[in-house]
């Protein structure tokens, strides 16, 4: 799948970087350099429409001089001189942070499952009997059921991050990721459902997402008449459709920069009680195989695990390199330094403060999805939602919609509504009792982090507005 | 290699392709069994700004070049795309053999991919701006950005302001075994800013957007102070709005809301692929009465300074304006040449990819409803008893094969009594697409373009969305 020479070759193109950026005397520089290789099938209609390869991969600089910086980004380097004198002009009109430095090197921690080598033998054929084993088996789970839509992903990143202040570290990252869109298209009524599973590790069996998907595509089809009128009262989110919205607003909550210049929901509160006393969130960089592990955030800083929100209080902020010095120099917060909490967006994009491996926890959790249907008592189980993307961050407020809706009434499914409002308060809906279930999945992307959550039981802050 | 290297000559705007060497990896392709056979190199100039509290936050110049080979082999496609393009020669067979892979396992039931006919052309098409944005220095993207963030801030009230810039330059070259060989070029440039209002414990945000096709020109014909203050007022109008009701309720909707009104409740079930591969409530219903008389939806690439405007689509056919929906009727489906072929139809230029990695999709461009016979917000706001009034998107999401979606407003009013009244935040509206359609029941006459936008489809590509105001008689809002 990849060259043989990637590393060696990726590492030498770098260093070629590096001295072009000493030619011009550039006091501080750090490239980050990525090729990523792999292999793609698309599914459409309940067949295997398309398979693609390729690879794809670039270099981003980022160059300080006295607290100013710039930064720029190339495919190859035939262009580099041009681009790094463009970025060296840049620096020199920038506004100048005090402080502001690239981090110098130090030990970072190993973490574990992040490259499997096995995927570096995968053939397109091996991909393509994995689409028809899906297509099969979702015929095979309800004769009715199609994949509409979806595809499989494999793939292996070569990166490397390499400053003027000793940061040298390369490494190698594989995924393998599938999605299938099922629908039941029956009496002039079509559900449907998304799911979609990944880990960093070759996937040599069918996840139960693929099921799941089935199983939501055909309990909607059971509508129920309801009376119209917004409810407030108790759902329970399946951790793709709670995901979402947390991640709208908890990881933007937590973002020093927005902490300190009050624009966090949060501002403040350090020290106080969030959310309730019942709950903690954590960042864990090193959970091995992890969705967005990483030993070195993405300004080479080394990761550590980190309680945010303990027992309902919360901790502490995340903050990166840039974003830490601007927020002393503009007296927004007396002292501050990085936490290794830098994010990037691939090479093309500068450093920002995110999160990694988000975890949210509950000492009222391992629920079995009986338990939490029967706690309900009567309410909703929200499978997914449109819309996430229009939450409030800076209140926590959300709108949104669904069509993938259960009603329950004392602890059994009664059949699905149409389509349904789901709005509330993210904030308000966490302060009070929270209930998980015991199944904790990954949700989100590799790359701007992922929270581990299993089914939601909120007892308030969500109302539900039948259509 | 597959690539010309000229030495002193600004490749930014000159043919980057090796025709004879290309012209040859693509007959090589027909040699190894594939039907059709095409590359298409997109480069793109670009730079990005942002400015936070006045302030200058990043400024990113960078030049991206990829290609994407795409090769049809026994009615099945293989794709191989590359940043590497001196790949691309040994990557021919390969990607036929992936082609022949996927074909030999269709059914025997199943139809093999075919492509409509088009005209061959070979041409070269580079839309003229006033401004161009590969002349435009960093100090003027700074004063304009500047401008525009200085007006968002003047309130103590406004805790934070943050203004962005991008520019691009868009150069394509599309080959094919066909014998097509077009390059064309066109520019982006767009501006915005989001306020950030803090009063107590409310915290709100307002952003907005201005841009389109055409280079910085585009920027230059807006008032970014205007723009600026009306951002800042609207955060400020936020803090005090009350959360939105809850119901079935009629709604009017300005013209930017109205854009993403029709992109995600129409457009998007419009696109063949997706009632191609049946996850389209639309499907079938070509010829058959979805909206109300009033309801007419074009989708127009050639609107130029929109920003989904393109002169020549991603599979070099040349684009046109498709009539959607007239009078109520659907009477067009969005095409590429697949789906055109597959539905017995003409390709009307709908093929779009992100950029140089990505292979074309069926895509929208501007897409507006016309016009109707009210003359202000108003006289349709007129018979209203209780109602909302909601303005500015903060996007939106379709489930095209349900047929339901979702939007959200940047700011709302309630309407008593036939009158706006107090303001609302956080106003969401949701319904089925082939029920709301039919309860559209009054357009103002003057119909445009509103702010620029995203469509995310896999792929992120640039939309132009817009009307008139448009009163909807029952939708769901929350």
């Amino acid at each position: 799948m990849i060259p043989d020479d990637i590393t060696e070759n990726l590492d030498n193109k770098t260093r070629e970087i590096a001295k072009v950026c000493k030619s011009l005397n550039i006091s501080q520089w750090e490239i980050i350099a990525e090729q990523s290789y792999g292999y793609e099938l698309d599914i459409e209609a309940g067949k295997i429409t398309m398979a693609s390869g390729g690879g794809a991969g670039g270099f981003g600089i980022r160059i300080i001089n006295d607290g100013k910086y710039a930064y720029t980004y190339v495919n190859s380097l035939s262009g580099i001189e041009k681009a790094l004198l463009e970025a060296k002009k840049i620096c020199d009109v920038s506004p100048s942070i005090d402080g502001f430095e690239l981090p110098s090197n130090s030990d970072a921690t190993e973490v574990k499952g992040m490259y499997d080598k096995s995927i570096l033998s995968v053939e397109p054929e091996f991909l393509l009997s994995q689409g028809d084993d899906l297509i099969s088996h979702v015929g095979s789970l309800d004769s009715e059921a199609k994949v509409t839509g979806g595809g499989i992903g494999v793939g292996v990143t070569a990166s490397q991050i390499l400053s003027s202040e000793g940061i040298d570290q390369a490494g190698l990252k594989s995924s393998h990721g599938l999605g299938v869109q099922v629908s039941i298209d029956k009496d002039e009524k079509i559900t449907s459902s998304w799911q979609s599973y990944s880990q960093s590790g070759l996937i040599d069996f069918i996840p139960k997402e693929i099921d799941e998907a089935v199983h939501w595509a055909r309990v909607t089809r059971n509508v129920v008449e309801v009376d119209k009128g917004a409810v407030d009262g108790k759902v329970v989110m399946n951790g793709g459709a709670f995901t979402p919205l947390f991640s709208m607003v908890v990881p933007s909550a937590i973002a020093g920069e927005k902490y300190y210049n009050k624009e966090s929901l949060w501002s403040g509160k350090i020290g106080t009680r969030v959310i309730s006393e019942e709950l903690t969130i954590m960042d864990n960089p090193h959970l091995e195989g992890g969705k967005a592990s990483a030993g070195r955030d993405a300004e080479g800083v080394p990761t550590n695990v980190r309680s945010l929100v303990s027992n309902g209080i919360l901790e502490q902020v995340n903050w990166s390199v840039r974003d830490s010095a601007k927020a002393v120099q503009q007296g927004l917060v007396e002292s501050a330094s990085t936490t290794g909490s830098a994010q990037r967006g691939g090479y093309q994009s500068v450093p920002y403060t995110g999160n990694t491996n988000m975890f949210i926890t509950s000492k009222r959790g391992n629920n079995s999805t009986e338990e939490l249907l029967s706690k309900m008592g009567d309410g909703y189980i929200v499978n997914s939602v449109m819309g996430a993307h229009t939450a409030n961050p800076t209140s926590g407020d959300f709108s949104v919609t669904t069509s993938s809706i259960l009603k329950v009434e004392e602890g059994e499914v009664v059949g699905a509504l149409k389509q349904a409002g789901v709005s509330g308060n993210m904030a308000k809906a966490l302060s009070g009792i929270v209930e998980f279930g015991g199944d904790v999945r990954p949700r989100g992307s590799y790359s701007s982090g992922s929270v581990y959550v299993s089914d939601v039981l909120l007892h308030e802050g969500v109302r539900i507005n039948p259509a | 290699m597959v690539v010309k290297r000229i030495n002193g000559q600004d490749l930014r705007r000159s043919k980057i392709l090796d025709r004879d060497k290309i012209s040859k990896s693509l007959e090589q392709a027909t040699s190894f069994g594939a039907s059709y056979a095409e590359l298409r190199l997109v480069s793109s100039n670009s730079t990005s700004m942002a400015l936070k509290d006045g302030q200058l936050e990043k400024s990113i110049p960078a030049n991206d070049v990829a290609a994407t080979l795409r090769i049809l082999a026994d009615g099945s496609w293989g794709v191989y795309s590359t940043t590497d393009l001196d790949s691309i020669a040994n990557a021919i067979e390969s990607t036929t053999k992936l082609a022949k892979s996927v074909a030999s396992r269709r059914a025997k039931g199943d139809s093999p991919i075919t492509l409509a006919e088009v005209p061959i052309i070979n041409d070269e098409i580079h839309w003229k701006t006033q401004r161009d944005n590969l002349d435009l220095e960093f100090d003027q993207r700074l004063e304009f950005l500047k401008e525009l963030d200085s007006a968002v801030s003047d309130d103590d009230r406004i805790v934070s302001s943050r203004s962005g810039w991008s520019d691009e330059h868009i150069h394509t070259e599309l080959l094919t075994s066909e014998g097509m060989d077009r390059t064309w070029s066109f520019q982006r440039t767009l501006i915005n800013t989001m306020a950030t209002a803090r009063d107590g414990s409310d915290l709100v945000s307002y952003r907005t957007r201005a841009g389109g096709e055409g280079g910085w020109d585009v920027i230059e014909a807006v008032d970014l102070q205007d723009i600026g203050e009306s951002a800042r007022k609207s955060a400020i109008r936020l803090l005090s709005a009350q959360r939105a009701p809850s119901g079935t309720m009629p709604l009017i909707a300005d013209p930017d809301l109205t854009g993403v009104y029709i992109h995600e409740a129409l457009g998007h079930p419009c696109e063949a692929d997706l009632v191609a591969s049946g996850d389209s409530c639309l499907a079938g219903k070509l010829g058959d009465k979805i909206g109300n008389d009033i309801v007419t939806v074009s989708d127009d690439p050639t609107i130029r300074g929109g920003y989904g405007a393109y002169p020549i689509d991603d599979e070099g056919v040349d684009v046109r304006e498709k009539k959607l929906i007239v009078n109520g009727v659907l009477k067009e489906y969005l095409n590429h040449r697949q789906t055109a072929a597959e539905f017995g139809l003409e390709p009307n230029g709908g093929a779009r990819a992100q950029d140089g990695l990505h292979h074309p999709l069926v895509r929208m461009s501007n897409t507006v409803i016309h016009g109707g016979s009210y003359d202000t917000l108003e006289d349709l706001a007129e018979d209203i008893q209780y109602g909302v009034y909601a303005c500015g998107s903060r996007g939106g999401q379709v489930d095209t094969g349900r047929g339901s979606f979702q939007f959200a407003a940047q700011e709302a009013w309630l309407i008593e009594n036939g009158k706006i009244t107090t303001p609302l935040k956080d106003v969401s509206v949701s319904g089925m697409t082939l029920e709301i359609l039919k309860n559209v029941n009054g357009l103002t006459k003057e119909a445009n373009l509103a702010g620029p936008g995203f469509c995310g489809k896999g792929q992120t590509v640039p939309v132009g969305d817009g009307g008139p105001i448009m009163r909807i008689s029952d939708a769901l809002v929350g």
